[in-house]
């Protein structure tokens, strides 16, 4: 799968949740990173293939009143025209997923009625997910990191591989799926370890791979169980 | 838990805090909660398939 991650922020380097998440992309994976205020001057033709050429689309940005930087809507109204996105019914974005990582300065309790911000991010984006619904994309959930400042670290920790889920991972994210994702990655990280650690490496991916397959079997039995019970 | 599952825990957590880098150590970290939520699911479907084929009513 090829992720394309498109930041907006109009002073990257001195935002620590943008370093963070940078230095928390994936190796080894077909991810293109982009951000959009370094470009001395948007190549339309080189976005739109990037576009085209993508699976998963993320746009990645701090909220700045309640929407994206303005760097990000100068970008859609210069690459996203009217005839790339659905002129002569051609719908080039069709079918890909566009997934949005944005951060926020407020706890996640206050993006809905009744908390501080009164309105939530489904809401505050909802022109992005009508672009999507426009270009017949597919719209991911939207993936919040709210108060990055405030973050503990195992919660960093743990921010690091959701993130990571999040750009590469199959959708919907079910047990089935994440199960799949370790597990693809996991021969590669076992390569990686000091030789005095593969072993444990090895044996580890062992018995989660059992796990699965126990899992499997039990839901295999039970959709057997149901369906004696309908008869 | 079991204590199998308790012994794999440990292995995973030390594995993971023997790395040195930072996104090393936070996927082990995440296999070792994700092998917690297969435990989980194991046990709900184990006691689900328990559940369903206690029937009295069909003896």
């Amino acid at each position: 799968m090829t992720t394309l991650v498109l930041v907006s922020h109009p002073h990257l380097a001195d935002s620590t949740s943008q370093q963070f998440l940078k230095a928390s992309l994936p190796a080894n994976e077909d991810i293109i990173w982009e951000h959009i205020e370094s470009q001395p001057t948007l190549d339309v033709a080189k976005e739109q293939d990037q576009l085209r050429h993508a699976d998963r689309i993320i746009l990645q940005f701090p909220l700045y009143w309640y929407a994206a930087p303005a760097g990000l809507k100068q970008w859609e109204d210069t690459v996203l025209t009217r005839t790339f996105v659905y002129g002569d019914h051609r719908y080039p974005l069709a079918d890909k997923e566009l997934g949005i990582v944005v951060t926020t300065g407020m706890p996640g309790k206050a993006f809905q009625r009744g908390g501080a911000e009164q309105i939530t991010l489904d809401a505050a984006l909802a022109p992005l997910a009508a672009v999507a619904e426009r270009a017949k994309m597919t719209w991911l959930p939207i993936f919040a990191i709210h108060q990055f400042a405030y973050l503990e670290e195992p919660e960093k920790l743990q921010l690091v591989v959701d993130y990571q889920r999040y750009l590469t991972q199959e959708q919907p994210d079910s047990l089935g799926d994440r199960q799949t994702w370790f597990a693809e990655r996991l021969p590669e990280m076992i390569k990686q370890l000091p030789p005095e650690q593969q072993a444990t490496g090895r044996l580890i991916e062992a018995e989660f791979a059992q796990q699965k397959d126990d899992i499997d079997a039990l839901a295999d039995t039970l959709s057997l169980i149901k369906e004696q019970e309908d008869d | 838990m079991t204590e199998h599952a308790q012994w794999l825990q440990l292995q995973i957590d030390k594995l993971a805090e023997q790395q040195g880098k930072f996104t090393d150590r936070a996927f082990w970290l995440a296999l070792a909660e994700l092998v917690r939520e297969q435990e989980r699911r194991s046990d709900q479907l184990r006691g689900e398939v328990d559940g369903r084929t206690w029937r009295p009513d069909r003896w």
